[in-house]
């Protein structure tokens, strides 16, 4: 990849002359940090025209966070038959590392503490400014990603391994696990993404793994992690384990520590002689009495056992069904889906690839409430909105209660309707705010937003994705704020 | 039955309010609420002891400093408790480190206020349920369902406008079930929050709020209180507690700010107090022994004081273990033998009956509060 730093460029000889050389009309990336990022192109677009929720609309709310202007036709066009088209689309956010993602990447570069090498020099750090940009990144990267899905099911995997980044030194820590366990594992297979997240310096600390230690035969193991190990990230609350299964995967736990010698900050270390080698029962499996450093064996007969039991793939394919079908998905779907975990071992890309198949998934539109991260992203999305992505905006996602990394117990936010609710007097002041650019930070342009979409019926076609109805066109009208209006309009907030 | 419910909670006639005073930089409670009747009081505190006679009498041992006399009243009337050597379990005695934990509510993430008020069967609260004055949320609200920092009631402004808000109400008119209640309770909201712009805000009772910005921010928590917008849990910091240098002009003017303040916010809201209740807590109280510098250093066991309606508190909870040389820990403070948790619990509970203490404070083992020490 071409990079210039600031003497190279000069010696080049300014923006011309390697323009010259580049021979395009555009800048090459490696200077949009000198030039700013090129604009891009705003052509007129054609909203959907179904009376109510077509398929193209549908599979953008529930991949996305949200359609960007022109995002419907494009998919259109992928194919002659809509279904064939919708398919290509899913498998390109499927494949999400062939999608180039310069423009997004570019804007999360300014946040310069994501880049961070080895986990110790977060600590150089002070707390406040890393969960700034960690928040501010994951904001960006949703409303600016082209990587769509990958973004999305980022997002999920955080809830699902949640973190909050308020306790004790996951304050340092969780932009690591961010970073090195969730977002490389997103679209990956989930037995490696849960081998990640049971080493990560972040989950060890937020569930106390690095304090379970067996010095002597009578001590009592901590338990807090093999617990939600169970409950949360693997099988389910009813996943068909005992307290017993708890105990003993606490046993065969013990032993794990964080570094914090010289050279060892962050590293996470096995010690044998805090760790309980006797023989133990994981879910009716044996796991062998194993002395010095074979003890540390136990941690991978655990993972492998938990995320290959059956109750696993049920329980993620609930959840994904939960997430992308209805809050109370059909038993018929999570089969389907849960089949596709078990037979292909945990792959999170063949998996959803199987839920976006199924009838329940293509026929069940419009029940899904906004989280109000989706919601926000949605908006600033739809309008086409240029944003820094500063605090201004970020307070509103803090109103409305949906602050990433900072939920404060360990099964993550819920994703059914009714705990999204309570927060429509954000929304609403949200939207009548960024209409009219009263957002600092947040730029739009109706006029030239209203021009595309091709006059303000088509303009509402685009933010509700679909025909407004004559009350919500009229409705519109009056409010004196018809792009505000129509983003708190009961229509935008279900996807 | 369900929907009824959901409308009391949305638009404020729920009607109780814990209003949360952090005194930041750790608050020397020996100054606050000194120990008059211990001799050995007098004799670690030579320059800066309160003497029994100017004290503000609360029991036999303790006394307000004489420059919370503003607080006279809420004393007699038995409003106001206050608890002595309480804190936290934290040893480090630095700043962020204690302050996280008691804003925590203990070794674990999220805020305790933030916990309060999504983990109850009633679920979330509305949208203006948790406002912190200030610029920016507190860790006590972290993980709140809903969090509002707000400076000035210009912050809570609705932008829309009349017309906006009309045709919106069009829109959600034909909404039924939890969301349409939900959107019934923010145009109930939105209209108080109009009511609230409307007209200038005068306190009640001839309350005289000075104008520093504690006072400022006390003033408009009772606006917001009265205009019932449904705020249930209001944040407020006072800070400038950190008196390793001549302690006495550092927080003599602070002590004054924090008892006018709370004088004229009971005043103000009168009646409504019954329905609000104002915790006043610091990260940690601070050394016996005066340094050479005429100030005290980072210490451990400090105070907090509850605020209610008449009656409801006047109590002084301390487990007073002296003063004596054999009774402090580490370099010679006070210990902490009441836990914060302790004092918030029955607050709590008395807030949301539903709420689950278990999730607010994981891992902590409730003690009941000692009775009322002395014979006050």
């Amino acid at each position: 990849m071409m990079e210039l730093d600031r003497r190279q460029f000069l010696q080049a000889g300014g923006t011309a002359a390697v323009l010259g050389t580049a021979g395009c009309d555009a800048p090459h990336k490696a200077l949009w940090p000198y030039t700013g990022l090129p604009n891009e192109a705003k052509p007129p677009f054609a909203p959907p025209s179904g009376d109510s929720i077509d398929l193209a609309t549908h599979t953008l709310n529930r991949l996305t966070f949200g359609a960007r202007p022109g995002q419907h036709e494009r998919i259109l066009r992928l194919a002659r038959r809509e279904e064939d088209a919708v398919d290509k689309f899913i498998d390109e956010q499927l494949a999400s590392e062939k999608i180039n993602d310069d423009r997004a990447e570019f804007r999360v570069k300014k946040f310069e503490t994501l880049a961070l090498a080895p986990i110790g020099e977060f600590y150089e750090f002070r707390p406040h400014i890393l969960r700034e940009e960690l928040t501010r990144a994951t904001l960006t990267r949703a409303v600016y990603s082209e990587r769509q899905l990958y973004e999305v099911m980022v997002r999920f995997w955080s809830d699902h391994f949640n973190i909050d980044i308020s306790k004790g030194e996951c304050k340092w820590l969780k932009p690591a696990d961010d970073r090195d366990v969730i977002r490389p594992h997103a679209l990956g297979k989930f037995p490696e993404l849960l081998a990640a997240s049971a080493r990560s310096q972040a989950m060890l600390t937020f569930l106390d793994g690095r304090e379970n230690r067996v010095r002597k035969p009578e001590d009592r193991p901590n338990e807090n992690y093999a617990r939600e190990l169970l409950e949360l990230h693997t099988l389910g609350i009813h996943g068909g384990y005992t307290q017993q299964d708890v105990m003993e995967i606490a046993r065969c736990l013990s032993g794990w520590r964080i570094g914090r010698g010289l050279f060892q900050v962050g590293k996470v270390q096995f010690e044998p002689g805090l760790h309980d080698n006797r023989t133990k029962t994981v879910l009716g499996e044996t796991i062998p009495v194993r002395t010095g450093r074979d003890g540390r064996k136990d941690f991978d007969d655990v993972l492998r056992i938990v995320a290959a039991h059956p109750s696993t793939g049920r329980h993620i394919a609930s959840k994904l069904c939960q997430r992308f079908i209805a809050d109370e998905p059909p038993a018929a779907a999570i089969d389907t889906v849960a089949r596709e975990f078990t037979k292909t071992k945990g792959d999170i890309r063949e998996t959803l690839r199987a839920l976006f198949a199924t009838d329940e998934f293509r026929g069940t539109r419009g029940n899904k409430f906004k989280q109000p991260l989706h919601f926000l992203a949605s908006a600033l999305r739809g309008i086409d909105a240029e944003s820094d992505v500063g605090r201004p905006l970020v307070n509103y996602l803090e109103r409305m209660g949906h602050m990433p990394f900072e939920y404060p117990a360990p099964d993550g936010y819920p994703t059914h309707a009714e705990p999204s609710m309570s927060t429509l007097l954000w929304r609403w002041n949200f939207a009548a705010k960024l209409a009219q650019g009263q957002i600092k930070g947040t730029r739009i342009q109706h006029e030239r937003l209203t021009k595309r979409a091709g006059d303000s019926a088509k303009l509402a076609a685009h933010l509700l994705g679909r025909q407004p109805s004559d009350d919500e066109l009229a409705a519109a009208k009056a409010s004196g704020n018809p792009i505000g209006l129509l983003l708190s309009s009961p229509g935008f907030q279900w996807s | 039955m369900k929907q009824a419910k959901a409308t009391l909670h949305g638009n404020g006639d729920l009607w109780q309010t814990l209003v949360v005073v952090f005194l930041r930089g750790g608050a020397d409670g020996l100054a606050l609420m000194p120990a008059v009747g211990d001799d050995d009081y007098h004799r670690a505190r030579p320059f800066t002891a309160v003497s029994k006679t100017a004290a503000l009498k609360l029991d036999d041992r303790f006394g307000l400093n004489p420059l919370m006399n503003a607080l006279e009243p809420a004393v007699k009337e038995g409003a106001l408790s206050a608890v002595h050597c309480v804190g936290s379990g934290d040893t480090t005695r630095s700043h962020f480190e204690a302050q996280d934990l008691m804003e925590h509510g203990g070794h674990t993430g999220g805020g305790w206020l933030g916990r309060f008020l999504r983990f109850r069967e009633r679920a979330s609260g509305g949208a203006l349920s948790a406002v912190a004055l200030g610029q920016a949320v507190p860790e006590s609200l972290r993980g709140a369902p809903a969090a509002t920092a707000m400076q000035s009631l210009n912050d809570f402004s609705f932008s829309g406008g009349d017309k906006f808000v009309q045709s919106l109400e069009q829109l959600y008119g034909g909404q039924i079930g939890v969301f349409g209640a939900r959107a019934r309770d923010t145009f109930n909201a939105l209209g108080r929050i109009r009511e609230l712009h409307a007209k200038d805000y005068s306190p009640a009772n001839g309350a005289d709020y000075s104008v520093d910005r504690f006072a400022r921010e006390l003033r408009l928590a009772s606006q917001l209180i009265k205009a019932r917008v449904g705020v249930e849990v209001i944040t407020i910091d006072l800070g400038g507690w950190d008196s390793h240098l001549s302690q006495g002009p550092l927080i003599s003017p602070l002590m004054r700010r924090l008892a006018n303040g709370l004088a004229a916010f009971r005043r103000d809201l009168g009646a409504a107090m019954r329905q609000t209740t104002v915790v006043v807590m610091s990260e940690f109280g601070r050394r016996v022994s005066e340094n050479s510098a005429l100030g005290t250093d980072h210490g451990r066991g400090g105070v907090m004081f509850v605020l209610g309606g008449d009656g409801a508190e006047g109590r002084v909870i301390a487990d007073w273990p002296g003063l004596k040389r054999d009774a402090l820990v580490g370099p010679g403070d006070l210990a902490v033998t009441t836990d914060f948790r302790d004092v918030l619990i029955p607050i709590l509970r008395r807030h949301a009956l539903d709420a689950d203490m278990a999730k607010i404070f994981p891992g902590h083992e409730p003690r009941p509060l000692g009775q009322a020490a002395g014979d006050a």
